[in-house]
Order: structure tokens, then sequence, then C-alpha cells
């Protein structure tokens, strides 16, 4: 009798695995196409930054204040720039980063005064050398020269009306200030 | 009354097409198998499977044979070189030669033999052999213990395959008495496998029906004697590397690959012979009906395969010595007694 029992319990178990796994079968596949579909990234990933395009300005808007440089604990940040003819704020001329270095602290991104930093999608970057440099203004090389141009005349401009307005009410400060 | 080849072509004309028409179903039946093997146990497991050679992945099989054949032929230092050599053909030979058995539809058949269950269970036997052999020949100690292990296997569980096939046998020697088809009395001999199919088709009633029990046991057999994964210890990569084919690469490999495939597919047609009527169907003809049935008991395989685990040697060993053979002589005694009271 106990023999039956075990055979019969056996077979039981046997046909709730059978089921088991007959459940799964026509079940939406979790596999992701990988090199065809792309995976959707978290909102919190952190890569690569980049620097943003602000739409008023129609290009980044990195001044090379120096402070991601500095704060950077891997040293892997690069920024060259200055002054540039007309223009009141300063801008980068070279951007470049380490990323073989970087240890995506986000330390840059926190600092910036501008916030032009974020951090970038890229996610499945491999290659066959060692070189892990990105530059970043290479997307902006084209926008750059137009940006500089219309900033000159957005501060011409500003500049005229300041002066129509000196103009207008030349001695009001003074006057108050007496 | 199914008539062979044979009868109706010059005997080397026969042979010449029987062999070339069983070739080109048994690759076509490895390459689909293959294939089907990847997809099952991809949904089973909610992948994918292969999905980039061809139209979701239908040419990978054919990628992969192509990739074996273009492989180097390793032949280790020490192997028993004539052993060694000789294995996958004799493995490989009479799976050729146990399909050639098998009545695939009513219309022609390729033999009509009346020893031919005998006769595919005595090709069942000669595998065992180029197994031990592969395994023996290869001078590696995981291709030794795989084999004795298919070897130990192989004969156990050949005892409940056949008890469990002799109780269908009895069946059809009892209801074949005085059977007429066409008008014509046809004396049917038990073990001939054209004729249980059509003692099924005449009593218009499957063999699963009387014999549940049989069937279970058959089919059950039936993956310990293809080394399935329940039972898959000959080649329990966990612990044997590959088991008997270790020391084989290469086309020597695939044969042995080939081989077992084939083996799965002639259990299933075997299975569908003695308990799913063959041929028999309404409607469509009969080798749709056949290759239907066998692929379905094909598809319960790989279900079965990618659901259990592999069992220990021992339990297999109780499995078969203190469940399937006392059930399966029990069955065998109570058919007889019911066939001889009736």
């Amino acid at each position: 009798m106990r023999y039956i029992r075990k055979i019969a319990g056996g077979f039981k178990t046997l046909v709730t695995g059978l089921g088991v796994t007959a459940k799964e079968i026509g079940k939406k596949p979790v596999t992701l196409q990988y090199p065809h579909e792309k995976p959707e990234l978290s909102t919190a990933y952190r890569s690569l930054i980049k620097l943003i395009r602000f739409d008023e300005l129609g290009t980044h808007d990195c001044v090379a204040c120096m402070q991601c440089v500095n704060i950077c604990p891997s040293y892997c940040i690069t920024i060259e720039g200055g002054k540039v003819e007309g223009i009141k704020r300063k801008r980068a001329t070279r951007f470049e980063v380490d990323f073989a270095l970087c240890s995506l602290c986000g330390l840059c991104i926190d600092t910036c005064p501008t916030t032009t930093l974020e951090y970038s999608r890229l996610y499945d970057e491999a290659g066959y050398e060692r070189n892990w440099t990105y530059d970043l203004l290479a997307e902006f090389e084209g926008y750059e020269p137009e940006f500089r141009e219309k900033q000159r005349e957005v501060e011409a401009k500003e500049a005229a009306e300041r002066d129509a307005k000196k103009a207008a009410k030349p001695s009001e400060p003074k006057d108050g200030g007496a | 009354m199914p008539s062979t080849l044979l009868d109706h072509l010059h005997p080397i004309l026969a042979v010449l097409i029987a062999i070339s028409g069983i070739m080109a179903v048994l690759s076509f039946n490895v390459m689909f198998c293959i294939y089907a093997e990847r997809k099952v146990s991809a949904w089973i497991q909610r992948r994918m499977g292969p999905m980039e050679v061809g139209y979701h992945g239908t040419l990978q099989t054919f990628a992969d044979m192509l990739k074996l054949l273009s492989k180097q032929l390793i032949t280790p230092k020490g192997v028993d070189k004539p052993i060694y050599h000789l294995a996958p053909i004799v493995v490989f030979a009479p799976v050729v030669a146990a399909a050639s058995l098998i009545p695939f539809w009513g219309g022609v058949l390729i033999s009509n033999i009346d020893i031919g269950l005998v006769l595919v269970f005595m090709f069942g036997g000669f595998a065992v052999m180029g197994i031990f052999m592969a395994g023996w020949g290869s001078n590696n100690k995981y291709a030794l213990l795989g084999a004795m292990r298919s070897v130990a296997q192989n004969i156990s569980y050949e005892i409940p395959l056949i008890l469990s096939a002799l109780s269908v046998v009895l069946m059809v020697g009892a209801m074949g008495r005085g059977l007429v088809i066409d008008g014509q009395a046809v004396k049917i001999t038990g073990t001939n496998l054209a004729h249980i199919v059509l003692v099924q088709q005449h009593a218009d009633i499957w063999f699963i029906v009387y014999q549940p029990v049989a069937a279970l046991i058959f089919f059950i057999a039936t993956l310990a004697e293809t080394n399935r994964t329940p039972f898959d210890i000959p080649e329990a990569e966990s612990e044997l590397v590959a088991g008997f084919h270790t020391e084989y690469s290469g086309m020597r490999f695939a044969i042995f690959f080939f081989a077992e495939f084939s083996n799965m597919f002639i259990g299933a047609m075997v299975a569908t012979v003695l308990f799913f009527g063959g041929w028999d169907g309404p409607i469509l003809p009969g080798p749709i009906w056949f290759f239907l049935k066998t692929y379905i008991l094909i598809f319960v395989m790989m279900w079965v395969r990618w659901t259990y685990p592999r069992l220990r040697f021992d339990q297999l060993m109780t499995l078969c010595w203190s469940v399937f053979i006392p059930i399966s002589i029990l069955n065998l005694l109570v058919t007889a007694f019911v066939i001889k009271a009736s």
C-alpha cells in the first residue's frame, strides 16, 4: 500500500512539474534582442557626462570656469577656454573627459554654475583601444560661430538699450544720492 | 494489406530509394528536432531561442552543421584506434536500419517484416554497444564512466520497454484473429508493426485506451533508452564532461548527435505505432497523421526534458527495478488473463 502511495505521490508531483513548465509556454519572452532593441535606461542612470544644449542659446553654456576640473577626484576633465572677442562670458574651446579615469561620482554635475553638465545615456561603449577620451564639444562645433554671432548682436543690443536708458535719464541716480 | 517497396520495384532500386528516403527523413528530422529543442527550451524558460540566422533562426541548425563539418577531427593519443573509429558507425548504422522498419504509411511500406518490432528493439540494443565502444575506445575515464552508466541503464530499461510492448503484441494477436480486410482474410502477426496499426485501424480504437499503463511505461523507458534528460546520466555534463562522446569532435561528434536525435525519433515512431494507431486518422492522409503524432510525442519528450532535473544513478536503477519492471510484468499478466478469459 505504501508502495502504491509512493508511486502515486511521485507521479502527482511529476504532473505538477509539467504543469509549471507548460504555463510558461506562450508567455511573452523576457529577452531583449540587444543589438536590435535598446534597453530603457533608468533616469538615475550614470554614464559619461555630456553638455546640455539650451534652446535659448542653441548650444551648450560652458563658460570654462574650471570648477568641475578642480572638484574632479579623478582628474579626468580637461578644459581650455577664455574670453571671446565681443562677448561678455568666457567660452570653452576644448572640453575632454577621459572616461577610463572617470568614477561617475557626479561632483562636476553638482558643481557646474551654469548647469550645463548632465549624465549622458551612453551604455554600450566598447572598443579595441585604450583611448577613452571623449571630446564633449564635438557635437557643438557647428553651432558655436552662430551662437557667438547671435550673442554679439544680443549684447550689442543690450548695450545700446542701456546707453539709451542712460541718455534718457542721465542725472536721476546722482540727484537721489545727493 | 500494406505492400512494400520490394513488391513494386526492382530490389536494388527499392533498396536505393529506401536508403536515400530514410536518410532524407532522418536528416530533416534531426535538423528540425534540434531547432525545435532549442525553441521549446526557450519558450519554457521565457527566452526566444535562435533568432539570428534565417527567419526566427530557422537556418541556425544548418549553420551549426556547416560549422561541425568544417571542424578538424581530433584523434587523441592513446585511443584504441579501431574501436574509436568504428564506434560512431556502430551507433549510427542501426538507426537507419531501425527507421526502415517503421510503417509510415499503409499504402507502400519500406519493409514489412513479421518480426519488425523485435528487430527495432534489437537495433536499439546495438546502439548500446556503439556507446560502450566509444567510451572504451576513448581511453578517457569520463567517457568510460559514461559508457558504463549507459550500458547499465539501457539494459535495465529495455526490460520494461519490451514488456510493455509485449502486452500490445498479445492484444494484437488476440484481436487480429480472423481479421478480414477488403474481403480478404489477413493472418495477423503481433510483432509485425504494420499489422499492429491495421488491428488498431480495424478495431477503431488506439491501444492507449486499453493499455494506458503500458503506454506510460513505454514512453518513460523510451526516454531512458534514448538518454534524454531525466535519464541522461551517461552524458551528465556536470559530472562527466560530455560522457561517452567526450573525446569526439567535429563530424564524429555530430554523428553521435544525429544518432541520438534519430533514436528519439524512432522511439516516438514506435510509440505511435504501438499506442496511437500509426497512420490511422480521419480526413488527412496517413503519413501526415503519422508524423503529427510522432512530433507531438517528441514535443512531450522535450517538455519533459526541460521540466525535470537529472536523476541520480541509484534513483534511476531503483525506479526501473522496483517500479517499472514489477508494474509492467503485472500489466502483462493482467492483459494475458483478460485475453484468455474473454
